[in-house]
């Protein structure tokens, strides 16, 4: 099975007045041939957590699986199953050119010229690389840079790659062409991926599943379309009308928030829109109690579209309130 | 596998060269520049000989050996610095030879083109003090060999260093002026210095390229010592590489920087 296995893995960053809990006790699963987005506020553990998989860091403890190599005791067969891109736009030589630090990166992993060179042109043209092809690194713009490392990493032609930030600093564009290059490249070969980013557009886009890490533990593995579906059945907004008494205004917030707690309060000069995520569809006659009560107009109460930004910021902060 | 790899990092170090050929031909120029302030300016102020291991002919060998040791041992560190900071140390580490092999491989390339670079500046230098010298290369390749591993063997020290201590180069400046205090000791009133790195190579080499004599007329107990202390400082110059590199992974310091 050319897929990933994690299980328990921990990594405490020990330094002289400091003990960093990077990752603790994450297990998860990718099977082969499935893409899977890797979500995380900065600091989370997300690159460590590859780092760890790839052998770059090693663990204090946990099981690494991939390809079904025991990737702790085989490292270096591990290795011949792996390929990423960490970090961004770095991990290429910017004195050599496009074609050059293909051949090079895919050669170190054993693939020559000979038999990689269609598939090296094959990558150039979906990653619209071809007109640079002979054109140094250095003097490429950040969105080719970073599909220059992207192509390096694919070139290696092996079952699993991992992507770390692959979207880091390009423009609307760049973002969008690299997208559409990983989803070509995933529909035609169905490599097992992991793909870690900020960019949340990215990992909609592209990925089927998504693991989100908060504080160093794994909080969420769900498939996108239903984390989507579990926040959009929870997540309402009402909006009072703010013609009527302040005081009540003021009053039926208070309780929501003491009620519910991490609803969001906006104000306009016409209207207050409480976002509130309920855990219960029944909830919601609390809610209307509540307004009620303290004498609030509502004026509408609906409920709201949710995107991957918007579960990814509740996941987030979900963990954040349980961890105090 | 092997051999791709092999051609894979022989190709890319020639290409890397030739698009820092300025640097190449300023580092070939330096090179000679200082030899020839050294060997004139010593002239000057000795009166036409100078004490340096006795003899222009100390002076230069020990210019050679050290040359070869300082491209072994810090541009060797210099060139792990310089892959951390890119993030590409970090993509040789996941190759499935391993980092050692791929720095063995660049190492051998390395080799072949300072070697060469070597021969030119020592020509260059025997043209301009009229020293006889004898390149034989059947005889000066093995002991320049023994040189470059020994040095190799700090300059994997080095680099281990650097992965962990990070900014450290002003560390790899006072390494070479070390290399060349390791030339000046004098094995009558310090036998055990024959046991550093560098210092009965660089004895060797001046047997072959001034004395003229080959390989075989070297006595074995001498051909044995600089074996011995190649593979110990080798042996020992990886051996705390690994280590280095281990404690990197383990404090997720190895692309860091």
């Amino acid at each position: 099975m050319e897929g990933i296995l994690v299980e328990g893995l921990n990594k405490t960053f020990r330094e002289k007045n400091r003990v960093v809990e990077a990752v603790k006790d994450v297990s998860f699963s990718v099977g082969e041939g499935e893409i899977v987005g890797l979500l995380g506020p900065n600091g989370a553990g997300k690159t460590t957590t590859i780092k760890c998989i790839l052998g770059l860091v090693k663990p204090d403890s946990g099981r690494i699986e991939v390809g079904g190599i025991d990737a702790r005791r085989e490292p270096r067969k591990a290795a011949g199953k792996l390929a990423a891109v960490l970090e961004g736009a770095r991990n290429t030589y910017w004195r050599l050119t496009v074609w050059e630090n293909i051949v090079y990166f895919a050669g170190i992993h054993g693939v020559s010229l000979s038999r990689g060179k269609e598939y090296f042109r094959y990558l150039l043209s979906v990653l619209k690389l071809e007109d640079q092809k002979d054109v140094e690194v250095r003097k490429l713009s950040s969105g080719y840079k970073q599909k220059t490392a992207v192509a390096c990493a694919l070139a290696k032609q092996t079952p699993i790659v991992f992507l770390d930030e692959p979207t880091l600093g390009l423009d609307v564009e760049a973002s969008y062409d690299l997208r559409e290059a990983l989803r070509k490249l995933q529909a035609e070969e169905k490599r097992t991926m992991v793909i870690s980013s900020h960019d949340m557009k990215v990992i909609q886009d592209v990925c089927e599943r998504v693991m989100i890490i908060s504080r160093g533990r794994l909080v969420t593995d769900e498939k996108i379309p239903d984390l989507l579906a579990l926040f959009s059945a929870r997540r309402y907004k009402v909006v009072i009308s703010q013609n009527g008494d302040a005081a009540a205004i003021r009053a039926a917030e208070e309780k929501a928030l003491e009620r519910f707690p991490g609803c969001e309060v906006k104000r306009s000069p016409q209207t207050v829109e409480v976002f509130v995520n309920l855990s219960d569809g029944r909830q919601i006659y609390e809610l209307v109690d509540i307004m009620r009560a303290s004498g609030a107009a509502i004026e509408t109460i609906t409920q709201e579209e949710v995107d991957l930004e918007k579960a990814f910021l509740e996941v987030v902060r979900r963990e954040a309130r349980a961890c105090g | 596998m092997w051999l791709v790899v092999l051609k894979t990092c022989w190709v890319k170090t020639y290409k890397l060269m030739t698009r820092y050929l300025f640097n190449m031909l300023s580092g070939f120029v330096t090179l000679y520049i200082v030899f020839a302030l050294l060997f004139f300016g010593a002239k000057s102020i000795g009166g036409g000989a100078m004490d340096l291991g006795d003899t222009l002919e100390g002076m230069f060998v020990g210019y050679l050996a050290w040359m070869l040791a300082m491209m072994g041992s810090t541009d060797l560190a210099w060139n792990v610095t310089n892959e951390a900071q890119t993030g590409t140390f970090e993509q040789q580490y996941l190759s499935p030879v391993g980092y050692g092999w791929i720095a063995a491989f660049t190492e051998s390339f390395n080799f072949i083109y300072n070697v060469a670079l070597v021969f030119l500046i020592a020509i260059s230098m025997a043209a301009t003090t009229g020293q006889k010298i004898h390149l034989h290369l059947g005889s000066t390749l093995p002991v320049m060999l023994t040189v470059y591993l020994q040095a190799n063997g700090i300059g994997f020290t080095l680099a281990g260093l650097a992965l962990i201590y990070k900014r450290i180069q002003s560390f790899f400046q006072v390494v070479q002026f070390l290399m060349v205090g390791i030339f000046f000791i004098p094995w009558d009133r310090f036998p055990w210095a024959r046991f550093l790195p560098l210092s009965a190579s660089q004895k060797v080499l001046q047997r072959v390229v001034i004395d003229g004599q080959k390989i075989w007329e070297i006595p074995a107990s001498d051909l044995i010592l600089i074996l011995a202390v190649t593979v110990l400082y080798l042996a020992l110059g990886v051996l705390l590489f690994r280590l280095a590199e281990s404690k990197a992974r383990e404090k997720g310091l190895l692309g860091q920087y």
